[in-house]
């Protein structure tokens, strides 16, 4: 919606600018996005009078102009245009003058001969019009004024954003509503008053039915007579203009600035063109034929709503009009529709046909149904005026269901404790019927709520309580007259002063001041719910308003919600993180201190990215959610696994030449419980983890080297340290991504606590990536189980633990990890730990075996471990060894 | 034999003088108070003396060993001094020489973001919620006052997998699943932070995935001025003490009255600058006072409780925070970016 401030201004006497009237919208709630100022540029821009006109004497196409701009001294304006004639009324550029064009006038000299100024054309004013030359305006026009006047650009258009809740802002007069109550001015509607100048009864000429009362709520109409086609009149151009829309003819422009103006869509059909002069609302039949105004033939899905006459469908209600029955020079009488269609409906087809006019975003949120008649008047007087059209008698209105009024009962007190605020009931009135709001008082209602008689209950409690305590310090008489004589005269008065005096009096006056305050503080706390309770008629313009929680909303933004106190809620809650979130930082904690970047990744994926990781079509991680309607087709999956979304950052990475990356990630993938996706996927938490690139970063006395897969495999063992998972076990993996060689797995029994490896050579080529790529992958949910949720201290040794080294020659094929274990499993009592120092392939030792160098290490935690005891366990070990592996010790 | 030891002692300290190194002065220490030196050779032809002159020789021997044994030690520690300084002169290096680096991790800076909205949070007693990323409608929508064919549904394009499942468009229905969660109208305080979709197009300002922050509040008597209130506390922790918030009316389906909230800018501090575009204000975050309806659906009693949600955009808070101009950069994951955390 978009509307010039001058079109406000014809309903309203205001004098704020453009941009107060912004502000001043935007904060009750009605957005302006954007303010265009069309005068801009043009303030030194005047009309002139071209006064005398002669050849430049050293140029044959410049012209030297005496012009005319209402002041006592011409002003010499040389041009080079050739359409200038003397006499002619042009617009004329000032010095200082900063023209939309972007074009600066200064003083200057054309050749010789001073120039004070510019004649301007169309283009250079940003106007529309011919612009091969100077913009000759018309005879009449008066000299020495502003050109933005007479061009009518001495207007600002404000551009609203509408809310969807806001239907009735949808129309001149809704702003103005809303703007009267903002600047508290009466506005002044238009009187609508016309003759229904020809004799015929409307209802003799067209029938007009409903078939679908559930789409269309009700259907009026007016027929027009010796209609006159013809262009508009100026001012109603321009007012349609400033709002966006074209002039097209009398007829079209007069429904297209009713609406604009009343917010109630209309249209108009060419009555002789209407089969049988009868119009019905009705559910379109599927593959019937729609033949729209924009000349484009649709068939009908079925069930949109169309306004038919007795062969065919003449328009989509409430979209588009039909082709057949369109207004044109021929059209001698009119049948006019205001009517009033389900917003849902009008939404599904505007969505289907992907027709979005001026009438349907209106419909989609909702219009008056009330309105419909005032509508067509508006439009016949505005004709009627034109001498376009006569006017029919009486309105063929179909209106089978009158929308019944709302009413809402509310107390003020309920408004201002939903807002926190303090307004009196006057003030809560005033707002809501300043909107329109017809406000009835329903008396006092009190209604006793629990918190109440609690309260009450609580009071009474404890003047038991105070009269057992005087009647231990009184005897029965003096109690028994002093206690009810004053609790008597409490309730008589209600005045605080004469309570007062009762408690003096009374001889008890501690007591009694305790009983009053009691009382007191219940009474005033009481007061609140007992307010007046009022009921508020919604008026018909307002789709939105249901709820008491509607009313609290009109009160706040009315009066600001600048004005609105800040408060924090009341009471404590105890704030937390659950364990898993919890374990998820601790992860990322861990990992950063790895020296990895923590990365932030899409979840979508493609066939084309499982195809470059090697995903065979038959695995499971092929089974990925489709979306339906996907933003590109590189994206139609959902991730399966983190790998596919790490991968494409390496790539990116490597690609703007970035060679040590680190990266990790913790986010979910997206396992479908089945497909086609009938529930909710499974949404499994994973982290990955990404390296490639030198071991250390790049400098003058750093490590080189290219990291490798123990690299790789050393974050992960830290990794896990980290997170207190002990005990796993270390053995060949497989994916279908890494390096069937260089695949390793990290188990505790049968979970797989991390998968790590190098990728392999063909993934990394055909992600582009010329370098070796080591990755990691774990299952969250599996982390947190095997991670230990007790800490627990391993006391520091009390005698000293000997080592001995071990270096045996093992069969190539051997893995360290298997003698590792069967070391541990040998170790005997005294064994405390096994590191594994030195691995040798080479000359020196037989093509076929290798060297493996342990350090064993044996202590006992009672006494000083003897050599002999440690030489006992070491022999032990080396048997085992040499049984299961074929070990013998290096010389 | 005085002379004798006179002469030694001079001589003797001569030596000890004249030793440039520390060998050289341990073998002037041999030389003359060593077991074959000079001194103790003397003290040897002592038996030669009478009784009488033993005791007054003896003393002189002793007096000047303990002469020279001091001249020798204060000679070592000159010498070890001046040695010590010779080699730290020879040790010295290039100090301008980089350090040996290790490899350095970052959070991801809308990590970092979400953590410092968490942590105020938390402090302030919300609990951290969560919710899946793949939603039904119900949740998505139905639950938040949306039923289908809303308008304000065209607000946000969704991505679909079915006609009743989506990925979700924000973290509200989180919202729906914390309180169905909750019986008896029990008091809820939560923040629900996590990814939403929606189908924008990839460019400076939008992302077909962000982060979302969400806060629900219920309790009985929860205002529009708690609303408020605890808005202008989180954004002055967020961005600073000297933050103003303005909350401008607007609609959303599940909360009434619901507002849009701007912060003063954060670069200009209201003044108008190209950040905020001239106006001194930064939209931030949607809020409301919960609907009724929206209460009723997941079992609250709008007659016994109220209550406000809010929600926001991480990238937004992340990019103010961090003064950065392209969206994009957060999700290209460029080393040379994501090390500057």
């Amino acid at each position: 919606m978009q509307v010039s401030t001058k079109w406000l201004k014809d309903y309203i006497d205001i004098d704020l600018t453009a941009d107060e009237l912004a502000e001043k919208f935007t904060l009750a709630g009605i957005p302006v996005e954007n303010v265009i100022h069309a005068s801009e540029g043009l303030e030194k821009v005047v009309t002139g009078r071209i006064e005398e006109l002669k050849a430049h004497p050293d140029s044959d196409h410049l012209l030297i102009c005496q012009m005319n701009i209402g002041e006592e001294n011409l002003v010499q304006i040389i041009t080079g245009a050739s359409n200038v004639a003397e006499g002619q009324i042009v617009p004329v550029a000032l010095v200082g003058a900063n023209l939309p064009c972007g074009k600066k006038i200064s003083k200057g000299k054309m050749r010789g001969v001073a120039s004070n100024g510019m004649l301007c054309s169309a283009d250079e004013l940003n106007i529309e019009g011919d612009s091969s030359g100077i913009y000759i305006l018309p005879e009449d026009t008066p000299v020495g004024v502003p050109a933005a006047e007479v061009l009518g650009l001495d207007d600002d258009i404000l551009e609203f954003e509408l809310t969807a809740n806001r239907g009735d802002c949808f129309s001149v007069i809704g702003l103005v509503r809303e703007l009267a109550v903002l600047t508290k001015k009466t506005p002044r509607f238009p009187e609508i008053k016309f003759d229904e100048d020809d004799e015929r009864n409307a209802e003799d000429l067209v029938k007009i039915g409903i078939d679908a009362p559930d789409l269309c709520g009700r259907f009026s109409s007016r027929v027009l007579t010796n209609v006159k086609l013809a262009p508009s009149p100026d001012w109603m151009v321009k007012r349609l203009e400033g709002a966006g829309m074209r002039a097209i003819n009398n007829v079209v422009d007069v429904t297209n600035f009713v609406m604009l103006e009343m917010g109630q869509p209309l249209h108009a059909y060419d009555y002789d063109k209407v089969t049988w002069h009868q119009l019905t609302a009705r559910r379109a039949v599927e593959g019937e034929p729609l033949h729209t105004l924009d000349d484009t033939n649709r068939l009908a899905k079925g069930g949109e709503l169309v306004i038919a006459d007795a062969e065919k469908a003449a328009g989509l209600a409430g979209i588009m009009g039909g082709f057949e029955s369109e207004i044109t020079e021929a059209t001698k009488t009119v049948i006019l529709e205001a009517a009033s269609f389900n917003s849902a409906s009008i939404r599904r087809t505007s969505r289907a046909v992907g027709i979005h006019s001026e009438a349907s975003g209106r419909f989609e949120r909702g219009t008056n149904i009330n309105g419909t008649v005032v509508a067509l008047d508006r439009v016949a007087q505005l004709l009627q005026e034109m001498g376009a059209c006569s006017v029919c008698k009486g309105v063929v209105d179909v209106y089978p269901n009158p929308k019944p009024e709302i009413k809402i009962k509310f107390t003020p007190a309920q408004i201002n404790q939903r807002l926190g605020t303090n307004y009196s009931d006057k003030e809560i009135i005033d707002v809501l019927e300043a909107l329109g709001f017809k406000i009835e008082p329903l008396g006092v209602v009190d209604e006793l709520t629990d918190d109440v008689v609690d309260k009450f209950a609580t009071a009474t409690k404890n003047i038991g309580k105070a009269a057992r305590e005087i009647g231990k310090k009184s005897n029965v008489e003096s109690f028994m007259k002093n206690f009810g004589a004053s609790i008597g005269e409490l309730f008589k008065n209600t005045d605080a002063k004469a309570q007062d005096e009762v408690i003096k009096n009374s001889g008890v006056e501690g007591f009694m001041k305790n009983i009053s305050e009691t009382f007191g503080g219940i009474a005033k706390s009481v007061e609140i719910k007992i307010s007046s309770a009022y009921e508020a008629t919604v008026p018909d313009w307002r789709n939105d308003v249901k709820l008491p929680d509607d009313l609290s909303e009109e009160v706040a933004r009315i009066y600001g919600f600048d004005n609105i106190p800040s408060t924090l809620p009341k009471g404590n809650q105890q704030g937390r993180q659950s364990a898993t979130q919890n374990f998820i930082d601790k992860i990322k904690n861990i990992l950063s201190g790895l020296g990895m970047c923590e990365e932030l990744s899409f979840a979508f994926t493609s066939e084309a990215m499982f195809d470059k990781m090697r995903i065979p079509a038959d695995s499971e991680l092929r089974r990925a959610v489709p979306i339906m309607n996907p933003l590109t087709d590189e994206a139609p999956l959902l991730r399966t696994t983190l790998l596919a979304s790490i991968f494409e950052n390496a790539a990116r990475n490597f690609s703007r030449k970035n060679e040590d990356v680190r990266l990790f990630d913790v986010a979910p993938v997206f396992i479908p419980k089945n497909l086609p996706v009938t529930e909710l996927p499974l949404e499994k938490q994973q982290v990955v983890g990404l390296l490639m690139g030198r071991r250390e970063p790049k400098g003058w006395s750093q490590n080189p080297a290219q990291i490798d897969f123990y690299d790789a495999k050393g974050i992960v063992e830290e990794f896990l340290a980290g997170l207190s998972i002990n005990n796993y076990f270390v053995e060949a993996g497989e994916h279908y991504a890494l390096h069937p060689g260089k695949t390793a797995v990290f188990k505790k029994g049968r979970d797989i606590l991390v998968m790590v490896g190098e990728v392999h050579p063909a993934v990394a080529e055909a992600l582009g990536i010329k370098k070796k790529i080591y990755v990691f992958e774990a299952d969250v949910e599996t982390l947190q189980k095997f991670a230990a949720k007790k800490f627990s201290l391993e006391s520091l040794p009390k005698y000293p633990s000997i080592s001995r080294d071990l270096a045996i020659l093992v069969e190539h094929d051997t893995a360290a990890g298997d003698v590792e274990k069967i070391i541990v499993k040998s170790g005997g009592k005294f064994f405390k730990g096994v590191t594994l120092f030195d691995v040798y392939t080479g000359e020196r030792i037989p093509a076929d075996k290798k060297s493996l160098a342990f350090a064993l290490e044996f202590r006992s935690n009672e006494r000083t471990l003897t050599d002999e005891e440690a030489d006992e366990a070491f022999k032990n070990i080396l048997a085992a060894v040499e049984k299961d592996f074929g070990a013998t010790l290096r010389s | 034999m005085e002379q004798q030891i006179k002469d030694l002692r001079e001589r003797a300290g001569d030596a000890i003088k004249n030793s440039a190194t520390l060998k050289e002065l341990d073998e002037v220490r041999v030389k003359f108070l060593g077991k074959k030196g000079e001194l103790t050779g003397l003290l040897r032809g002592m038996s030669k003396l009478s009784a009488e002159e033993r005791p007054i020789v003896g003393k002189i021997v002793n007096e000047a060993r303990s002469e020279l044994e001091t001249l020798i030690a204060e000679k070592n520690s000159e010498l070890k001094a001046s040695e010590l300084q010779a080699k730290l002169a020879s040790e010295k290096i290039d100090v301008t020489l980089p350090g040996r680096r290790v490899h350095e991790g970052h959070f991801h800076p809308l990590t970092l973001t979400l953590n410092r909205v968490k942590e105020i949070f938390v402090s302030m007693g919300y609990s951290v919620e969560e919710g899946p990323e793949v939603e039904t409608d119900y949740y998505n929508f139905e639950a938040l006052n949306l039923p289908k064919d809303h308008p304000a549904r065209d607000m946000q394009d969704s991505f679909y997998i079915t006609e009743d499942i989506l990925l979700r468009t924000q973290t509200s229905p989180v919202q729906a699943r914390t309180m169905e969660r909750h019986k008896d109208n029990e008091p809820i305080r939560m923040i629900a932070p996590g990814r939403v979709y929606r189908r924008d197009d990839y460019d400076a300002s939008h992302s077909p995935m962000f982060t979302q922050v969400e806060g629900l509040v219920i309790d009985k008597g929860i205002s529009f001025a708690d609303l408020k209130g605890t808005l202008e506390d989180f954004s002055k922790k967020i961005f600073g003490e000297k933050t103003k918030i303005r909350l401008r009316p607007s609609f959303f389906p599940f909360t009434e009255p619901s507002a849009e909230v701007d912060v003063s800018c954060v670069m200009c501090h209201g003044a108008g600058c190209r950040v905020c575009q001239g106006t001194g204000w930064l939209e931030i975050l949607g809020a409301g006072m919960v609907h009724p309806d929206v209460l009723k659906m997941s079992g609250y009693d709008p007659d016994k409780v109220s209550g406000f949600a809010f929600g926001m955009g991480i990238e937004r808070i992340a990019m103010l925070t961090y003064g950065l101009d392209d969206m994009r950069l957060l999700y290209d994951n460029d080393v040379r970016f994501l090390k500057q955390f």
